[in-house]
């Protein structure tokens, strides 16, 4: 079966290294292992806004080096921890956040639909500096999985969420990736989580695997 | 008009008086800053006791080549001031904002001595001081711009990485932090300039008037120096900012903050 990411060994920040990896299209591909393993460092790799010192990362049988990093970010799309959201209501960061993509924003009833699906149902003028931490990252979420993109890597979505509403989270989520033929990668701490949703996983264990 | 009255020295030094009142009222408020209060006083009156030999050296003995390394210096000392405070910026960031500073400064003079006043660009009378007003406002304008630009920068990593990881470009990420930058370092020059003449008569004219030029030849120069002041502390800012943002993402479009 062929690969839609494939590693060889990569070094990076001069103290993590990673195995060989491979990764299939598809499903949902849970990444595990300890603080510090450098699970959050590997998707910045995946996505090009960090470079290996060591190893080469292909997507899709090409070397991501020789690839737009533009284009790729907006194909392997990272929602990292790190949530940001625009003061303003959710609806205003729908525009915002496409502006910058210079798309086409979603329509009032498709952006209600993906905070849906993100566990995230609050009107769409709800102001997003009142909301709390956990609800900022489930707008951001929303926002992120709006854009569609061939693979969404979701760094922890559900640490916030109650095991209710995170198994909530990715049976949806799962879901319409499937429909629309998105592959995802998660990093997820919660075992629970991992073994009920995932169809393959990865385990990074600090230095190696 | 009436040829300036000079200044008995012996009165001068009674101007020192007025120090011991903000002595006064800084001991009385516990402000601890009198010792800067005396050193600045002192090194201010040292600085323009060895400017005003050195001028009055200059003009009765004008020397292009001492001219040019006056400027040369003054344009230096501005260029070390800015870069002294942001030393951890990259080398080519550091070059820009030199270079910033150096060619508008220069060019812009060179326009006002050379076209608009029509006196040659080397005569020290006129390039010495139109020079320090403009390099002087300069090495404000541009610090206060690449302060605030780095200070906004500094708190908004999270939006920075978010656009960065939604396929965002990274110009299109930092330019709104630019324009910000540079509307903050104009502002002080464009509120300065609604207030002349009215609250505050400036130093250039102010200086002129008292040495006997009519109020309405002050009046040509001050505007003038103020439009040059405007558009140098604009050129110099935009150029380091604008030319400068380029250094901080490498060419796979990553940050290198």
């Amino acid at each position: 079966m062929e690969a839609l990411i494939q590693t060889t060994s990569l070094r990076c920040l001069d103290r993590l290294d990673y195995p060989p990896l491979f990764i299939l299209e598809g499903g949902a591909t849970f990444i595990t292992g300890e603080s510090g393993s450098g699970k959050s460092t590997l998707f910045r790799l995946l996505n090009g806004t960090l470079s290996p010192q060591e190893g080469t990362i292909f997507y899709q049988g090409q070397d991501i080096k020789t690839r737009d990093t533009i284009a790729l970010r907006r194909d392997l799309l990272l929602a990292s921890q790190e949530v940001f959201l625009f003061d303003g209501s959710i609806a205003e960061n729908f525009a915002e956040y496409y502006r910058y993509r210079e798309a086409m924003c979603p329509s009032q009833e498709a952006m209600q639909g993906y905070l849906s699906l993100t566990c995230a149902d609050f009107p769409l003028d709800s102001r997003c500096e009142t909301l709390s931490g956990g609800e900022r990252q489930r707008v951001f979420l929303a926002i992120c999985l709006s854009f569609e993109p061939s693979v969404l890597l979701l760094d922890e979505p559900t640490a916030a969420l109650d095991d209710e509403t995170a198994s909530r989270f990715f049976r949806q989520v799962k879901a319409f990736a499937a429909e629309k033929g998105m592959t995802l990668l998660v990093i997820c701490h919660n075992q629970g989580l991992v073994a009920q949703y995932a169809d393959r996983c990865i385990r990074l264990e600090g230095r190696a695997m | 008009m009436k040829g300036i009255v000079e200044i008995q020295i012996g009165q001068f030094f009674l101007i020192y008086l007025l120090l011991l009142v903000v002595l006064l009222i800084m001991k009385r408020c516990q402000i601890s800053q009198s010792k800067l209060l005396i050193v600045a006083s002192i090194r201010m009156t040292v600085q323009l006791t060895l400017a005003g030999l050195v001028l009055t050296y200059l003009f009765e003995n004008p020397h292009p080549a001492a001219t040019l390394s006056y400027v040369a210096l003054m344009t230096a000392f501005s260029i070390v001031r800015v870069l002294g405070k942001h030393k951890d910026l990259n080398a080519r960031f550091r070059l820009v904002i030199g270079l910033s500073i150096a060619l508008p400064g220069l060019a812009v003079m060179a326009f006002f001595i050379g076209i608009v006043v029509g006196e040659s660009l080397l005569n020290p009378q006129y390039v010495i001081p139109v020079a320090g007003m403009i390099l002087g406002n300069t090495m404000t304008g541009t610090a206060l711009g690449i302060k605030s630009f780095r200070e906004s920068l500094a708190g908004q990593r999270a939006r920075m990485m978010a656009l960065l990881n939604l396929g965002v470009r990274p110009q299109q990420i930092l330019l709104p932090f630019v324009r910000k930058a540079l509307e903050t370092a104009l502002l002080p020059t464009l509120n300065s300039m609604l207030g002349l003449g009215i609250v505050a008569l400036p130093g250039m004219m102010t200086g002129q008037i008292l040495s006997g030029t009519l109020p309405t030849t002050a009046i040509l120069y001050q505007i003038a120096i103020m439009i040059a002041i405007c558009t140098v502390v604009c050129l110099s800012t935009f150029s380091s900012l604008y030319f400068g943002y380029h250094t901080l993402y490498n060419k796979r479009n990553q940050f290198l903050l």
